[in-house]
């Protein structure tokens, strides 16, 4: 396991037994992954991939079949890993009674946030999260954009160095699915590493420095956005410099033709189309 | 050991927090109270027993039935909400463990089951303090034998039904821990309460020589053991209107043997939910 990153997986897999006769149905299949520290980590698949199984078994809330798992150098599952890690899960829901201060100095008490800092904790990551004004309203009050964005309140007021964000944006309006961008953003600034789940491609490939797609509990591909989503064997001219023979001669027949080169660059793909070509047709098909 | 304190008080207080909002609650708080005010205008259906007897027993045995609902069905409902509504996902994702969850969810549960037997037992107390008065009077006019009243002796009564329902609500959260549904846990945690007020029949039938089969003994060994009997927490008319009838060590013998059962539902309960998958 390596201590350099922040969550690492090795050979993990994980079996439920469904049904009367117990017949094994395999979730995550020898999934091998490392996530560096400081970087925003997408984890993209279709429904019923794996991903949600992954962040369980990271998160030591359902035990795996094999593997094994670290959280920034501690054996996940453990009080030190937790301690160093945020969690927000799929629509969260959280006692509809609390306001939303009061939910987030709970968190803070179980995640161990000294009393005499729990008050500056909790406003911190209450203004982080865009949700100072709204946190005197009970929670049962809260839209599905404000429930989003006091959950990552709840995640971030202990100060983790690993924030695990499961679908952030599900549900919420593209105004308060950006304002979720801005707030992953931020907390990038910071040094944290986020592990993103999310079905917003697009938001993916904007906020996101590496991505890892997963079909069927398998690991199909894993590496930096820019790299993953580069298609090598063209060029798009964007930008007046090339190399100055090339550019020359482009320039020459360019001009020949009224045109102008402005850049030359590696055209991408969208990370949509990546997705789709990588996992169409082995699901839905 | 502070931060696991800690914790787990935090689970406990906001587990009370909810209890205590629902009208469930409410409704079997009222209905009890009223069972219990209700009793003093039944006092002359005494079936032979002395009024206070009467007005006594009636009022216990409502608390009894009505906190043992209450016991069963906000134990695995407080559970299950956490469980189906996944706030469980949080929290244990958090430093927390699933015993100091689990306790947790416990403590604040039987702090509800606190309020609700204080509460009856006041009110309990006030009904049978002023009847007492009425029928001393009475009895200095009449020449009869006062009727006696001991406040001590309902508050070790009220303690004993506090502890006979946290049993309860123990024995309903190790069912939780292993069931995967609210209706089944309330099914068997209601044939769990009733096997527990009939369990003196298995050690009646245990004590007593007969020529039954060593099966048979065995089994009625094993029932006597596992399944705590409710019935020993029936003293509340003794301890309020007899109290010298019943000895300091028989309450004890009865709250040691409650506290045993409570610690051993409650360890076997979080055995089973540590290996329960979230």
């Amino acid at each position: 396991m390596s201590t350099s990153s922040a969550i690492s997986v090795q050979g993990l897999t994980k079996d439920f037994r469904v049904g009367l006769r117990g017949v094994k149905l395999r979730a995550v299949d020898n999934l091998s992954l490392e996530i560096p520290r400081g970087q925003v980590f997408g984890l993209l698949g279709p429904n019923g991939c794996g991903k949600s199984t992954t962040l369980k078994i990271v998160l030591g809330l359902i035990p795996a079949t094999s593997g094994a798992i670290s959280i920034l150098g501690f054996p996940s599952a453990t009080s030190e890993a937790r301690q160093r890690t945020g969690f927000l899960p799929e629509a969260p829901y959280f006692h509809k009674f609390l306001t939303g201060r009061e939910l987030v100095q709970y968190c803070a008490r179980l995640s161990g946030v000294p009393a005499e800092k729990v008050n500056e904790a909790v406003e911190a990551s209450l203004e982080l999260a865009a949700m100072t004004e709204a946190a005197s309203r009970p929670i049962g009050t809260y839209s599905k954009g404000m429930l989003q964005r006091i959950g990552l309140a709840q995640a971030i007021v202990h100060d983790p160095e690993l924030v695990i964000l499961d679908e952030p944006t599900a549900g919420v309006d593209p105004v308060g699915s950006a304002a979720i961008g801005r707030m992953i953003n931020a907390m990038r600034a910071k040094g944290k590493t986020i592990v993103l789940c999310s079905h917003l491609l697009g938001q993916v490939e904007q906020v996101c420095d590496r991505v890892a797609i997963m079909d069927r509990g398998r690991l199909v591909l894993e590496g930096r956005v820019d790299e993953v989503l580069a298609q090598r064997d063209r060029h798009v001219i964007t930008v007046a410099d090339l190399t100055p023979q090339a550019r020359q001669a482009a320039e020459a027949a360019l001009a020949a033709h009224g045109a102008t080169v402005t850049s030359i660059t590696h055209p991408r793909r969208s990370l949509e189309d990546l997705f789709r070509e990588l996992v169409t047709g082995s699901r839905d098909a | 050991m502070n931060a696991r304190l800690n914790r787990t008080s935090w689970i406990a207080r906001i587990t009370f927090l909810e209890a205590i909002r629902q009208r469930f609650f409410a409704f079997l708080l009222v209905l009890s109270a009223a069972m219990v005010v209700s009793s003093v205008s039944l006092r002359f259906m005494d079936f032979g027993h002395s009024e206070l007897k009467f007005v006594a027993d009636f009022a216990f045995g409502g608390m009894f039935l009505f906190g043992s609902v209450l016991a069963l069905v906000m134990t695995a409902q407080l559970f299950f909400a956490e469980i189906e509504n996944r706030t469980a996902l949080t929290l244990l994702a958090k430093p927390l463990s699933r015993t100091e969850f689990l306790l947790g969810k416990f403590l604040g549960t039987w702090a509800v089951l606190g309020v609700f037997v204080f509460s009856l037992a006041f009110l309990q107390g006030v009904i049978l303090w002023s009847r007492t008065q009425e029928l001393i009077v009475l009895a200095a006019e009449t020449g009869r034998v006062a009727p006696d009243f001991s406040v001590s002796g309902l508050a070790s009564f009220a303690v004993l039904q506090w502890l006979r329902l946290g049993v309860v609500a123990a024995m309903v959260l190790m069912v939780s821990a292993v069931a995967r549904t609210f209706l089944f846990t309330v099914i068997v945690g209601a044939m769990a309460i009733v096997a527990g007020q009939l369990q003196w029949l298995a050690q009646e039938a245990l004590l007593k020589p007969s020529d039954a089969s060593m099966v048979t003994k065995t089994l009625l060994w094993i029932s006597s053991r596992v399944i705590p009997n409710l019935q020993q927490f029936n003293i509340g008319d003794t301890l309020v209107l007899d109290p010298t009838a019943i000895s300091g060590t028989a309450v004890w013998s009865v709250v040691l043997s409650g506290l045993f059962y409570l610690v051993a539902f409650l360890a076997l309960a979080s055995l089973a939910f540590r290996r329960r998958e979230i």
